[in-house]
């Protein structure tokens, strides 16, 4: 059977897929998120504002305006997307997304259905939530130079941002570039480990990492990241290992073994300032015993992924 | 000598006819057995590994005989090409081969058409139960198949001679 490439459109219902094509054809490669809300007007999310499309597929910037989501929609958009088969997913359902092909997710809401108290799957689903995942080749270019060390290593690296600037993608590209390695460097690519908890970083599908994650890239999928990262140190000798969004206590414990294993780390957090995180509880202690060397502080500034800041040295003084 | 040729022609046609008419009661009972092995199959993909729905309905369909086959396969094509069908569309297009068929009844195309309704729109408990209806709605058309054929066949099997023969006396 010849394998069939399907880009993110293919999991849309054919009327959205019309509008895609006839309204939203310029902004296509700007779309982010599309929101269908029940009886609510349908949502996208561009680079750096928010349309709708009205009844004649004209895009428009009053959401008010736009084409309310009906039941019909919503259930027709789920089963399209689960191919008829939600049971299938009741796994990632229970997560509150799927991962499609392209390594795009798409996020669900509805009414639980508990089972022993655990939310077993979802029933009456009113909101659904395509998620449209970027790969921004060479997008950690400017900042790798800050990231290796003067001793040749890559450093342990901290990437600080506020949602929808772009984390991922920059952990993606970093994750890329050392595998690879940077020949303007001299940095040789080196083995990387990536939990990719949430299946987001290389976008897993049937076990083919979506996105170009390197050649010396192991990853290790939908797994706990505490768990993981220590699976990650005894199986693959990772010289890096990389993950997605800290701040559990467990990942603690799990990153001073990383440190006893002489792996380096990069990871990245939610969070809006230096001194914010600061503040929290398990990063605030990561970061006041000078576990990470490197500090990237990302904003939507100008556009997503603007780099703000590097941070490095004793007293994290700015580098950029 | 011509004679004897055309009433002998006329006989065997007619006979011809009789058997084909005999042969599709039991058809209709091995194409029924059929789509219930499929949804046996079906049942099992879902229940035990979860299979998404285009895949079981092909591995069901893989194992079947070629009519029964192609529609599960038809179904999961349809499914798989990602072109916008809910499950219950690409079922219902699917079944459409058997329509034309002259060992298809009214009775087990509603039947059929009624599982597209429910599939693929809910939960697993929902589906299988779904399936387990339609098998068990298909089992007893098979049991009054069953009787229809030993009843008709042998009927139909000496009527179409019979004709041949009555036919070619009353020329003669």
């Amino acid at each position: 059977m010849a394998e069939v490439t399907y880009s993110w459109q293919d999991y849309l219902v054919p009327e959205l897929r019309g509008l895609m094509k006839s309204g939203m054809s310029k902004h296509l490669a700007e779309i982010e998120e599309i929101r269908l809300r029940l009886g609510r007007p349908l949502v996208l999310r561009l680079a750096n504002r928010e349309v709708t499309l009205d009844e004649n597929g004209m895009v428009c910037e009053r959401l008010e305006k736009g084409i309310v989501v009906g039941r019909d929609l919503i259930e027709r958009s789920v089963q399209v997307l689960s191919q008829g088969s939600l049971y299938a997913w009741e796994e990632e359902i229970r997560n509150g997304y799927i991962t499609i092909t392209g390594g795009h997710r798409i996020g669900l809401v509805g009414r639980g259905v508990l089972e022993k108290g655990e939310i077993k799957t979802l029933k009456e689903i009113s909101g659904v939530n395509y998620r449209i995942g970027r790969q921004v080749l060479g997008c950690a270019d400017s900042i790798m130079p800050y990231l290796v060390g003067k001793n040749g290593m890559f450093c342990h690296t901290l990437v600080v941002s506020p949602p929808q600037c772009g984390k991922t993608t920059l952990l993606r590209d970093i994750v890329r570039q050392i595998s690879n390695g940077v020949g303007s460097l001299r940095f040789n690519g080196v083995n990387v480990g990536l939990v990719d908890e949430r299946s987001e970083v290389a976008g897993v599908y049937r076990g083919v990492p979506q996105f170009e994650i390197g050649m010396r890239t192991d990853v290790l999928d939908a797994c706990p990241k505490a768990q993981g990262m220590i699976m990650m140190i005894r199986s693959m000798s990772p010289a890096v290992i990389a993950t997605d969004e800290i701040g559990k206590k467990e990942d603690v414990e799990a990153l001073h073994q990383a440190l006893q294993a002489g792996v380096s780390v990069l990871s990245t957090v939610h969070g809006g300032s230096l001194a914010e995180v600061k503040e929290r509880p398990v990063i605030g202690e990561l970061l006041s015993f000078k576990f990470f060397e490197r500090l990237v502080l990302l904003s939507r500034g100008k556009g997503p992924g603007t780099v703000e800041a590097i941070y490095g040295g004793r007293n994290w003084e700015r580098m950029k | 000598m011509m004679r004897c040729t055309g009433a002998l022609c006329i006989i065997c046609g007619c006979g011809y006819a009789g058997l084909k008419a005999a042969g599709t009661y039991s058809r209709r009972v091995e194409v029924l057995r059929n789509l219930q092995n499929g949804f046996s199959l079906l049942e099992t993909e879902i229940s035990y590994s979860s299979t998404p729905l285009p895949v079981a309905l092909r591995r069901a369909g893989e194992k079947l005989d070629k009519i029964t086959g192609s529609v599960f396969g038809k179904a999961a094509a349809l499914l798989e090409m990602n072109r916008g069908y809910t499950a219950g569309e690409a079922w219902e297009e699917a079944v459409s081969i058997l329509a034309g068929e002259s060992f298809v009844r009214r009775e087990e195309m509603s039947v059929l058409l009624m599982f597209g309704h429910g599939l693929g729109n809910s939960a697993r408990e929902e589906q299988l139960k779904n399936i387990a209806l339609t098998r068990e709605q298909l089992r007893i058309i098979e049991k009054k198949a069953l009787e229809n054929r030993d009843k008709n066949t042998k009927m139909w099997q000496y009527m179409g001679f019979c004709l041949g023969i009555i036919i070619v006396l009353v020329l003669i």
